[in-house]
């Protein structure tokens, strides 16, 4: 008496079958939305772009669990997986969209260790396939080894097949373009491991021979994510509460760095105090990072004197008086930019990591690189004026002259500008080379320490306890002090 | 003789009439009217009959003794309706039954009907989910079986047929959680005539799969025994009110805590603290400051805009006004509201048939202003015997349920708790929100105290509305045909079809929707039961054996389509309709079927009328547990989709065996084993890719984060039960007792997996959870009196431990659900604990440990960071367990002629809640706790934490932590450091993840019904045609005691439709009410 019940108990509402392109779009998506949030909510404030004038805990080091680093990297990471799986049971394998998979997955995982230190890797989202519940947690070390070997493998295979890369939002199903993703996100990656790793061999050997490993020319070649104008697909802090934008607010730290510069970002970063604007005189001004929270929102007689963000990043009714609102586009969801390529290769070059080209030159390039970047994105309407003073490359902040430790503070300082916004990738940075020189706030609740990683989810103490526990063992106590493999120095 | 009722006076027909002490008897006719020949002009008469309490008569020479029994709402339910609606005599249960009368449901009512069960029912749990008119109940008996927290409710029958109860609340999505009520929610208790609880496995083997946490049978009335026509009439009118709002401090401000004075300019921090949501400001001193309801002027003229009009000219200036606290402006936003529940019923009946029409319109208007809900029931029920062996019976009733607005719930900008309990400066004139929009900005936008982070709390209750119109109709129809006296089929078959559509609307300027938004969710549920049945009754020995014995089948089909269409942005302000959009709609669609055939059999053996075993067994396929199409082509899984289950149960009347002393009027034992089978959702072995929203033209898509199982096998449970009922004094006294043991195995559970895997959970068979409590329902009539008056005094008390026996392999903790803190089942501990992050304590067992004390002198302390801030644990911590140790309900009821006085104490000892209001009211200043620390003010230099300064600070400026500091060499010293009352007080949460100081002691008493009733005698009327009027004064939750601070501990949170018990976040105030009730039959 149950002869229809294979038909009833089939689910009419959604596919048990799907193509990669529908998984890939969702991936890009959720991974980008994800960066910019985290971005906005801790990576701004830990390397003191932002700071926050209420609800400062974040800004004190009063962490708790940050849980959505790890939850969007292996969250998107079981599409990833099916992408590859797909593509590789497919009669002919379909490498176009592997190794668009594979420069995903590597840069997500990267994500994940950089931000916890040793995470499941190798087990990782198998358990579908695998039947692995409980996953071990791999060294960074062994990690970052198989995230180089796919990145290696996708520039390889990208452009290999002959299958249309769909839903691609990143870049259009431009394969070209992923293949210089690929390889830049390889010198990121041997950049970061290189206070642990001789990596010398293997930069040079990307760049000796650009036409099999291309690397990002210019800033068309942006992995950004282009926001849609209308909704749900407009920049995600579009629909913020204006209070809750408003807590976070332009750091002191930022702010006197571009101030002493002249350097006309700080205009599309933050906009003059209202309080200076009611004035006639407007100006802008930062807040430093770690107060208490009265005394931060008591901070220079109160909000009206500290910068608002940009309009660029803001919420669409986050406007000034008489300003135009906020366009629901206008910022983009980074992943990685030519700005960033040329001030890691500066940095190899003046380290002599690398042979080719001049680091003054990928100095200038870079900084020239973002420049143009904000120039592009920057609606006209917001009359923000971003032509780069005469003089700015050849001041003393900026020109590329000194020791190399003057030079190296100067490429980091200029990477650490224009890394805003883009993940907690000036985090990881900042990391590596404690550049620039950051002062912990003062009222800081973490023994005067800027953490320099984040704790295992708490669920993972229920889920996956034993896993966890070796990982800890290992690495060291599970707290925001204890330095990953590649953070060295 | 003439034997007639105490309660209406009709004649009673059929009593059983015997001489004391012989075996002489008769029965009553028709009129009540009996003869009876006795040995001795001094003989005693015993008059029994079921619905009455027994009575004697001496003779005393009289030849004629007229008797007037009296009813016993307890004899009343000594027939009972049990599993399939079949009617048995309660003596010969071999299990636990319990009944409410209709009557009790409908003189001190509830919107919804389960709320009525609580304290009136041994070992049944109710909790309503203060979330304003009409709300879900949660209701569980006997505890909680399933890891699973939306599987422990029990299965409602109605008229032998299931129907369905969902927790319908909306999902959590953008801040649009509300809760609209469960299925039951809304029976018309105006048409019950009964409903009675079936707690244990036996009791509702035959109802299968879905009866495994109990059943509530509800049975409706009928037209029977009316004499010819009758009407019906019943008529309540109740006024709501608050029964607990916080206690607020009222000497402190809107600031944060810097000790300066307040200014609003743009109430978004432009002035002095005016972007602030908290109340650390200045104290109420009678100074004057500019805020948003200060009156406006421009060159020196008063112009007609507020403070907080931020379309003001250019230039005006806010005027300031006296700085107040508005000490009863939460409370005068309240309202009190008004329930009108009319019923009017045409029955009748005759030699062939009985009817009974009912009409029952029920108005309310909730306690939160623009809250409402109307509902009007139309029902029928009626039977005919078409011939004197084949009847046939209907019960249909329609229910137009429409709420133009139900308040959201949980924490967020939607709900106006979080403005009340946490977010409202006390300085704020509640009243002077009520003119909402600003001036010459109506309908775009809102005009407030706030515009950071705020809405207007008369904006969010009279423009964002979230509305719901039901229409819902249940019916059933059977025919009976008796082949012979005592064989008869059954067949029968019922609907139950909703249509229920929801339409949320968002005003332009919502903090959340600043372009409004629009969302209609359409949702309909249908379930149908077809049976048959066929019976067989018989003495097979006559005087000796009696036999029932019934054989049936019956097959479930359910439906459920829920489609949602949302405008994430309007164009046109005010217009609520989905071409109204700015933006793509969003579509979401889910049908979903299910299908499950049974067969069944029941045998009754009675002995003597003393003595009954009583078999089931039952077979069930379901359609959830098939390998759908696909797996199938492909060969994938393994299938069990269909189980088999059985049950036993033994009574054994003793009084009716042995000679036991006079004193012992009735005496049984009972005893019962059983097993239920239970499947799981459609779909499960569905593993799916689920669309979001599209990127421009690109789909999107993801794997469900579910990971299937292709080889799940049926749930199992097994219960034991044994009970003793006995009666003394002639049922003066009387005690039920129950023991019962459950062990559920094989649970289909969605088990959490560490997302490393690529999953967030997995379906599996796991785990077995043990069962065990006793219930004990006390019955006593202290007082009974010949000339009138009664007191009944019962007490019903029940304990239930549910513990985890094992969950799977390598998984030796679940957690449940989450919020704050996070409810677990882990091995062998009990279920319903939670565990969250907890204040780190100075040790003395492990000295690898942090704050670890040799001398052991500081062991318990809590310890406290150079900051004098508490520190916290770095594992979670069991911080308690939310099910009560124990529950009693103590039930009075003083009848004296026409009057009856009744009340019940609610009572419910132990198990813990976890209050977000005292988290977030402590950061926000605005609870009567946070004077703690600035009982003097604040100290205006020390507005730093280490600020030097504060050494000097005068006392009730600061706060200094109870506990010790750890100096550098391990050892431990009382804690000095001085901590701002601000700063002191978000510490204590540790900035919202310490939830130990939080966490309180739910017990409470309360007083949840009064009723105080008179019947008019029928010669009050004389020849007007009425033939019984009664009239009450009734009240329900009328009063609370408890430790718990500022909200009643009674409440359930939600959290993406699934209730959470033992979690308080920000629920609506549930409220007391009172009223009348008006009956009369003419």
């Amino acid at each position: 008496c149950d002869k229809d019940f294979e038909d009833i108990n089939t689910n009419p509402n959604v596919p048990t079958v799907v193509t990669p392109d529908l998984l890939l779009s969702g991936v890009i998506k959720n991974t980008l939305n994800d960066q910019v949030n985290e971005a906005w909510s801790i990576g701004n404030i830990v390397v003191q772009h932002t700071a926050k004038i209420q609800f400062v805990n974040e800004d004190r080091y009063l962490w708790g669990e940050r849980t959505s680093v790890w939850n969007s990297v292996y969250g998107n990471m079981r599409n990833v997986k099916n992408i590859i799986d797909i593509a590789e049971n497919t009669v002919p394998v379909q490498n176009n969209y592997l190794g668009v998979a594979l420069v995903m997955k590597s840069w997500m995982f990267s994500l994940a260790t950089d931000a916890h230190g040793d995470i499941p890797y190798s087990q990782a989202t198998q358990a579908k396939s695998d039947a692995v519940y409980l996953t071990t947690y791999d060294t960074q070390e062994s990690i970052y080894a198989g995230i180089l070997a796919d990145l290696k493998k996708a520039n390889e295979i990208l452009g290999t097949s002959n299958e249309t890369v769909a839903g691609d939002l990143l870049f259009g199903g431009a394969l070209g373009k992923w293949k210089k993703l690929a390889n830049s996100l390889r010198l990121r990656y041997l950049m970061r491991i290189s206070d642990r790793k001789d990596v010398k061999a293997e930069m040079q050997a990307i760049l000796d021979d650009p036409a099999t490993n291309p690397i990002f020319e210019s800033n068309s070649d942006n992995a950004a994510l282009v926001y849609l104008a209308s909704s749900p697909n407009q920049w995600p802090l579009y629909t913020s509460r204006v209070g809750s934008f408003d807590e976070f607010r332009l750091s002191k730290t930022l702010g006197d760095v571009l101030t002493n510069l002249n350097d006309p970002r700080l205009k599309v970063f933050a906009r003059p105090t209202e309080k200076s604007v009611a004035a006639g005189t407007p100006k802008i001004e930062g807040i430093p990072n770690g107060l208490e929270d009265t005394q931060a929102l008591s901070y220079n007689g109160g909000p009206l004197a500290v910068s608002r963000v940009g309009l660029v990043f803001a919420c669409l009714v986050c406007n000034d008086a008489g300003k135009p609102a906020p366009v629901a586009n206008a910022s983009r969801g980074l992943l990685m930019t030519y700005a960033e390529l040329q001030f890691i290769l500066a940095e190899a070059r003046e380290k002599n990591l690398i042979s080719t080209g001049n680091a003054e030159t990928f100095y200038t390039q870079g900084i020239q690189a973002n420049m143009d970047y904000y120039k592009a994105i920057t609606p006209a309407e917001y009359g923000i004026d971003l032509t780069v003073p005469a003089d700015y490359f050849t001041q003393d902040g900026v020109a590329y002259t000194g020791s190399q430790a003057e030079k190296l503070a100067k490429i980091g300082t200029q990477k650490w500008i224009a890394l805003l916004f883009n993940g907690l990738e000036a985090w990881y940075d900042w990391r590596r080379t404690n550049l620039p020189v950051l002062v912990p706030g003062a009222s800081n609740l973490n023994n005067n320490k800027i953490p320099v990683r984040y704790i295992y989810p708490l669920a993972e103490q229920s889920l996956n306890a034993a896993g966890r526990e070796a990982a800890v063992t290992r690495q060291g106590p599970d707290n925001l002090n204890t330095k990953v493999w590649w953070d060295f120095n | 003789g003439k034997v007639t009722s105490g309660e209406d006076a009709s004649p009673i027909p059929g009593v059983n009439i015997v001489v004391k002490g012989s075996t002489l008897g008769t029965i009553s006719d028709a009129d009540g009217a009996y003869t009876i020949n006795v040995p001795s002009a001094d003989a005693t008469l015993i008059f029994t009959f079921v619905g009455y309490l027994p009575q004697e008569a001496s003779l005393a020479g009289r030849t004629t003794v007229d008797i007037v029994l009296a009813t016993d709402s307890k004899q009343l339910s000594e027939v009972v309706v049990t599993a399939l609606g079949i009617q048995k005599e309660k003596k010969s249960l071999g299990y636990a039954v319990q009944s409410v009368s209709g009557e009790n449901l409908t003189t001190a009512r509830e919107t919804n009907v389960s709320n009525q069960l609580a304290g009136k029912i041994a070992g049944v749990t109710v909790v309503g989910s203060n979330s304003g008119i009409g709300g879900s109940a949660r209701v569980t008996i006997r505890g909680e079986r399933s890891i699973d927290l939306n599987k422990n409710q029990p299965l409602y029958v109605v008229d032998g047929v299931p129907i369905s109860n969902g927790f319908t609340g909306a999902s959590g999505r953008n801040n649009l959680e509300v809760d609209f009520g469960n299925g039951a929610g809304f029976v018309n208790s105006d048409d019950i005539e009964s409903m009675t609880v079936l707690k244990g496995g036996a009791a509702t083997a035959l109802y299968g799969s879905r009866a495994a946490n109990g059943v509530i049978v509800i049975k409706t009335k009928s037209g029977k025994g009316t004499k010819g026509i009758g009407v019906e009439v019943n008529s309540n009118t109740t006024f709501e009110s608050v029964l607990r709002l916080p206690k607020y401090q009222n000497v402190y401000g809107q600031g944060n805590g810097n000790g300066g004075d307040f200014a609003f300019v743009n109430g978004g921090g432009a002035g002095l603290t005016d972007g602030t949501d908290e109340s650390w400001g200045p104290a109420f001193n009678g100074q004057q400051y500019p805020q948003f309801n200060s009156p406006r002027t421009l060159n020196g003229q008063t112009i007609p805009y507020r403070g907080g009009d931020m379309n003001a000219p250019a230039g005006s200036v806010i005027t300031p006004t006296a700085w107040l606290n508005d000490k009863d402006g939460v409370k005068n936003f309240f309202q009190t509201g008004r329930t009108l529940t009319n019923n009017v019923a045409l029955v009748g009946s005759n030699a062939h048939g009985d009817f009974r029409l009912s009409y029952t319109g029920l108005n309310e208007t909730g306690t939160v202003p623009n809250t409402d809900l109307k509902r009007n029931t139309v029902s029928f029920g009626g039977g005919y015997n078409l011939t004197p062996k084949f009847s046939a019976r209907a019960f249909v009733s329609y229910i137009k349920s429409e709420s133009g607005n139900r308040p959201s719930i949980s924490y967020g900008t939607e709900n106006i708790m979080y403005l009340f309990n946490c977010w409202l400066p006390r300085s704020v004139d509640v009243g002077a929100l009520k003119d909402y929009w600003m001036d010459g900005q109506q309908g775009r936008r809102q005009f407030n105290w706030n515009y950071n982070y705020h809405d207007n709390p008369y904006f969010t209750m009279y423009e964002n509305t979230n509305g719901q119109f039901v229409d819902r109709i249940i019916g059933n129809l059977s025919l009976k045909y008796d082949f012979t006296p005592w064989l008869s089929l059954q067949l029968r078959t019922a609907t139950d079809y909703a249509n229920d559509r929801r339409q949320f609307r968002r005003a332009f300027s919502t903090q959340r929707f600043p372009f409004g938004q629009y969302r209609e969710n359409n949702i309909v549920t249908e379930e149908r039961n077809s049976d048959f049945l066929l019976t067989f009754n018989k003495e097979i020995v006559p005087s000796v054996f009696t036999l029932t014995a019934s054989v049936g089948g019956n097959q479930l089909r359910q439906k459920s389509d829920f489609l949602e269409v949302n405008a994430p942005q309007l164009n046109i302000p005010g217009i609520y309709n989905l071409t109204n959009s700015r933006a793509p709609l969003q579509t979401t669609q889910t049908d979903t079927k299910k299908r499950v055939n049974s067969l069944y059999a029941s045998v009754q053996l009675g002995y003597k009328n003393m003595l009954f075993l009583d078999l089931s067994a039952r077979n069930d396929w379901s359609s959830a547990l098939t390998l759908p199409q696909e797996l199938k082509t492909l060969g994938i899984g393994t299938e069990d989709n269909s189980y088999f289950y059985s049950s036993a149960a033994l009574s054994a009347v003793v009084t009716d065996m042995v000679q036991l002393p006079e004193a012992i009027s009735f005496a049984k034992v009972r005893a019962s084993i059983a097993q239920v089978g239970n499947d799981t959702d459609p779909f499960t072995f569905t593993q799916s890719y689920n669309p979001s929203d599209p990127y421009g033209s690109s789909q999107v898509y993801g794997e469900n984060d579910r990971l299937a199982n292709f080889s799940l096998k049926p749930e199992i449970s097994t219960a034991y039960e044994g009970g003793l009922d006995l009666r003394f004094f002639g049922n003066r006294l009387g005690v039920d007792v129950t023991m019962y043991e459950s062990r559920t195995r094989n649970q289909i559970l969605n088990i959490p997996l560490s997302i490393t895997t690529g999953y967030n959970s997995r379906s599996i068979n796991a785990g077995e959870i043990k069962n065990h409590g006793i219930e004990i329902m006390l019955t006593t009539v202290p007082i009974q009196t010949t000339w009138g008056l009664r007191w009944n005094f019962d007490v019903n008390f029940s304990k239930n431990r549910s513990e985890v026996l094992s969950l799977s392999d390598g998984l030796n903790n679940f957690v449940m659900a989450s919020r704050r803190v996070s409810i677990e089942a882990r091995v062998g501990e009990r279920m319903g604990d939670m565990y969250g992050i907890g204040f780190a304590r100075v040790q003395n067992t492990d000295p690898t440990k942090p704050y670890y004390d040799a001398s052991g002198q500081s062991v318990g302390q809590m310890v406290y960071d150079s900051q004098g801030r508490p520190i916290a644990t770095t594992d979670r911590i069991k911080l308690g367990n939310y099910n009560p140790d124990w529950l009693a309900g103590i039930n009075n009821t003083l009848t004296y002629k026409g009057v009856k006085l009744g009340f019940l104490f609610d009572v419910r000892q132990g198990g813990k809640v976890y209050s977000e209001t005292q988290t977030v009211g402590r950061e926000g200043g605005i609870i009567q706790e946070t004077l703690q620390g600035r009982e003097n003010g604040y100290y205006p230099q020390a507005s730093v934490q280490n600020d030097p300064q504060l050494l000097n600070a005068p006392a009730g400026t600061y706060v200094v932590g109870e506990g010790v500091n750890q100096n550098a060499d391990g050892s431990f010293r009382v804690n000095d450091h001085r901590v701002l009352p601000r700063q002191w007080h978000s510490a204590w949460t540790g900035g919202r993840s310490i939830a130990e100081g939080v966490m309180y002691d739910a017990s409470f008493v309360k007083l949840r019904e009064v009723q105080l009733g008179y019947t008019f005698p029928d010669k009050f009327f004389g020849k007007v045609p009425f033939r019984s009027v009664s009239i009450a004064l009734v009240g329900r939750n009328l009063a609370l005691w408890t430790d718990v601070p500022h909200i009643d501990p009674e409440v359930m949170s939600y959290s993406g439709g699934t209730a959470l018990p033992g979690i308080e976040y920000m629920s609506i105030p549930s409220s007391r009410s009172y009223g009348f009730n008006v009956s009369l039959k003419f």
